[in-house]
């Protein structure tokens, strides 16, 4: 078994890679948030502005040039239906524009809209980005949670885990009811506080729950930066798709560890069973929803979103789980 | 056991049979709702002749002068010799329904009062975004309390009820920043004109004859009592043989001017025995509500301090004091339309065409089906067994048909999220199967139930998991202040996930891991 030997010779060594990888998506979006002033480019969903869906045959084209004389700030996607003619235009404009779009599309078109041949979605800026902190606070605790649970599942002794509970609690009410309404440098204060504490439990107490963690955390990097490297434009329904990732990254997660601590068996063989079973999870799930993606695509739904950012992570995750978090656990293990 | 030998059906695998076979109930309803005759009436205008009459909303239509009426086209050609019609000649129409049976001279205007559709074969609800509708949040330009958001709610209700706006919901969403919003849901159709509709609190005016009173938000009502401490209360019940009526009263505050108003008004009418001779009629946007008799104590007097008085009936006692309190507090509600102090503001509106819905619901179903088979072939691929493949093909079939039945039990709205919900829920039950199967098959020197067991560690560890992770998103922690505005929006995401999970975990895992022992046995 060449590559038995040469795995337990540099299972610590192949960690850079994933710390590299690491390290270059934290600058790119450390470089992305003091370009644009975020971590990840908003659509209207998040930034406020309406989304109008229209039934017209109007080439994309012919009405970006007519609506570009008036504004600035849009998009013009078309939907068409199986056999590729095109159904329907999507127009998304920014709140300050979009008072006057309607008119202007109506004149263009020669119709009136009404909720017979169009759909209209208007969110104003305030409330778009109160979604945006409650998604952001939804993620931070779903990933916070999920390592909780490996935590207190895979951990031995009462106390420890009693203590993660009500430190999970006690985050959970800070990032609830202070975390946006305190002074903004107090809470980043409190919330790297929260963090580091956790940690420190983590790595003392269980490493594998701390793997899982950084694993997990790693996914939503990388595919954060890709996101962001291909221009997409990220709505509620994209937001939720980095918690599912979350979801699915942790599953396999949990075989690998599962089945390392089990001690019944030395660790590369469990660990090359469980990469038997965690693959063929994994690349089901990609398949499922690529071959979904491929058939509702032309529709321009938030599902396309989802689904792409999926598949993404998912083969992220493969390295994450299979490189990152097997050698950070046959270290520990071989460490015990 | 030998090969080809049947395979024990057991407790938990009956479970599953069981929970799939009251599923399609729940989905499809006895008899089913596929095999109904007839059309459903959308929607009849409230002002029209046939609502009147008696046609409502929801009921089905089985037959138009005799002829069974089994879809749209029927429909439209039994009732096609009224659109010939000159515009004023009425002719004779005959609606049968399942439960009445109206006869009347009809014109032109009849198409436009009624909107009929297809009777939907299953009872699942589709979201706003499959089926059309209007969803709308509102804020008020101040702060505004738990009960002032209730008030609004209820002055909204009452108004959108005037319109003739029946199927609507409301509820209520707190934002990161501890702002309360309206929510309203409109199913199917939205009027143009909703924005106007929406972000007003109405115009209330009290009239008696052609002579206005009293006009809300005018500052002529200055006070409507609603606790009983302040004297709002249901003051007698009588029981009869057949029905009990219960008698409420509250006490209204006016101002000195709309005081004098009253009086210098019901100065000149008559006397009709214990009551004035014209009644106060209450209207909001200019239509009638309520009208009320006046006290003939009351005639040519300045009162600024009037109870309003009124009554309710039941069969029983209860059912009378319920009736009272409904049309006491509605009564209330219709007082303070108008006075709300602060102005609205629409921070989300979307408008979503009930056209544009139906082409998705098609391409969402496919993608399922595709999904299905591809994953199913990794499957097969994968195990070139054909018992396992068909053990998982019809345990992920079951957990998709119980998920639906008990979304269909609740009156779950399926929208889009809630299918990236189904996805999410089934793609881990794949997974989890995926675990058992490999799970059984390793590790050979420990018993079965001790590799099943193994198995399904992993797997409640990853259902608690996903457990928490969605629990933000479902609205259910706001009382830590998570969640809350993303969770009218997203709710259904993190509910179906939920739902499926739970699902998965109580009802077909069990079930697997039972199948997956009798196959290691094989």
């Amino acid at each position: 078994m060449k590559f038995n030997t040469w795995y337990n010779k540099n299972h610590k060594k192949i960690l850079v890679v994933p710390a590299i990888f690491l390290t270059l998506a934290l600058i790119f979006l450390a470089a992305f948030y003091f370009q644009t002033g975020d971590i990840i480019n908003k659509d209207v969903s998040l930034t406020g502005g309406s989304v109008f869906t229209i039934s017209t045959d109007i080439p994309p084209s012919e009405m970006t040039n007519h609506l570009s004389k008036d504004f600035t700030d849009f998009t013009v996607n078309s939907i068409s239906d199986n056999s590729g003619n095109q159904i329907q235009l999507i127009i998304a404009i920014s709140e300050s524009q979009a008072g006057d779009l309607k008119t202007s599309l109506e004149n263009f078109l020669g119709h009136e809209l009404n909720s017979e041949n169009s759909s209209i979605e208007t969110t104003s800026a305030s409330l778009s980005k109160d979604f945006y902190r409650q998604l952001i606070i939804s993620i931070i605790l779903a990933f916070l949670w999920m390592s909780a649970i490996v935590f207190i599942i895979f951990t031995k002794g009462i106390k420890p885990k009693i203590w993660i509970i009500a430190l999970n609690l006690l985050f959970g009410f800070f990032m609830g009811k202070f975390f946006y309404s305190l002074n903004p440098i107090i809470s980043f204060i409190i919330f790297i506080l929260f963090l580091a504490i956790l940690i420190k439990i983590y790595i003392k107490k269980s490493v594998p729950a701390f793997a899982v963690m950084l694993c997990a955390f790693t996914d939503l990097i990388l595919t954060l930066a890709v996101v962001d490297l291909i221009g997409m434009k990220l709505s509620t329904a994209g937001i939720v798709a980095f918690l599912m990732l979350i979801g699915y990254s942790v599953d396999t997660d949990i075989l690998l560890t599962s089945r390392i601590l089990n001690k019944k068996d030395n660790v590369n063989t469990a660990m090359f069973s469980a990469f038997k079973t965690g693959i063929t999870m994994t690349l089901t799930s990609i398949i499922a929803i690529a071959t979904a993606l491929i058939i509702v695509f032309r529709l321009e739904s938030v599902l396309n979103q989802i689904f792409i950012i999926l598949i993404i992570g998912l083969c992220f995750d493969i390295f994450n789980t299979w490189v990152t978090n097997a050698s950070i656990i046959k270290w520990y293990v071989e460490k015990k | 056991m030998v090969c080809g030998e049947k395979m024990r059906i057991t407790f938990r695998m009956w479970l599953v049979i069981i929970m799939v076979l009251l599923s399609f109930i729940s989905i499809f309803s006895i008899p089913p709702l596929f095999l109904q005759k007839g059309v459903e009436v959308s929607s009849v205008n409230t002002d029209s002749k046939i609502f009147s009459e008696g046609l409502r909303k929801d009921m089905i239509i089985k037959q138009i002068n005799g002829e069974e009426i089994n879809s749209l086209s029927d429909y439209n050609n039994a009732i096609n010799y009224i659109k010939n019609l000159a515009d004023n000649k009425t002719e004779k129409i005959v609606i049968t329904t399942e439960n009445i049976e109206i006869i009347g001279l009809y014109d032109k205007s009849i198409l436009n009062d009624i909107s009929i559709r297809e009777i939907s074969s299953t009872k699942l609800n589709l979201g706003l975004d499959l089926q059309g509708g209007a969803r709308a949040l509102i804020r008020a330009d101040i702060p505004i309390t738990d009960e002032q958001l209730d008030d609004l709610i209820a002055v909204s209700e009452e108004r959108l009820n005037v319109y003739g706006l029946s199927d609507v919901k409301f509820f209520k969403v707190i934002t990161s920043s501890q702002e309360r919003l309206m929510g309203i849901e409109i199913a199917g159709s939205s009027p143009s004109d909703l924005e106007n509709l929406i972000a007003q609190q109405g115009k209330f005016e009290a009239k008696i004859g052609n002579d206005t009173v009293f006009v809300g938000g005018e500052k002529d009502i200055t006070h409507v009592s609603r606790t009983s401490s302040e004297g709002a209360m249901i003051y007698d019940c009588r029981d009869s043989e057949s029905q009990s009526i219960c008698y409420f009263r509250f006490p209204i505050s006016l101002s000195e001017k709309a005081a004098e108003r009253f009086a210098e008004i019901t100065e000149n009418l008559s006397l009709n025995g214990t009551h004035l001779s014209k009644t106060i009629d209450f209207y909001i946007d200019d239509k009638l509500t309520n009208s009320l008799s006046i006290s003939s104590g009351l005639k040519g007097k300045i009162e600024t301090r009037i109870s309003i008085e009124g009554s309710g009936s039941g069969a029983s006692r209860q059912e009378a004091i319920d009736d009272a309190k409904l049309e006491m507090k509605k009564l209330q509600t219709i007082l303070i339309t108008g006075s709300l102090p602060y102005q609205l503001e629409i921070v989300k509106i979307d408008k979503i065409s009930p056209t544009l819905g139906k082409s998705f619901i098609n391409q969402i179903l496919i993608a399922g089906i595709f999904a299905f088979v591809s994953v199913s072939i990794v499957v097969f691929i994968r195990y070139r067994k054909i018992k396992n493949f068909l053990a998982m093909v019809s345990i992920s079939l079951s957990e998709i048909i119980i998920t639906l039945g008990v979304a269909s039990l609740i009156g779950w709205n399926f929208d889009l999220p809630s299918i990236a919900g189904i996805i999410a829920a089934i793609g881990t039950g794949v997974d989890d199967q995926l675990i058992i199967l490999d799970e059984s098959e390793r590790n050979k020197y420990e018993s079965i139930a001790k590799r099943i067991k193994n198995a399904l560690f992993v797997i409640v560890t990853a259902f608690a998991t996903t457990f928490v992770a969605m629990i933000p998103l479902t609205g259910l922690l706001n009382f830590m202040g998570i969640g809350a505005a993303s969770a009218g929006l997203l709710k259904g995401f993190a509910i179906t996930t939920l739902i499926g999970i739970t699902i998965g975990i109580v009802i077909t895992r069990p079930a697997f891991a039972d199948i997956a022992k009798q196959l290691q046995k094989d």
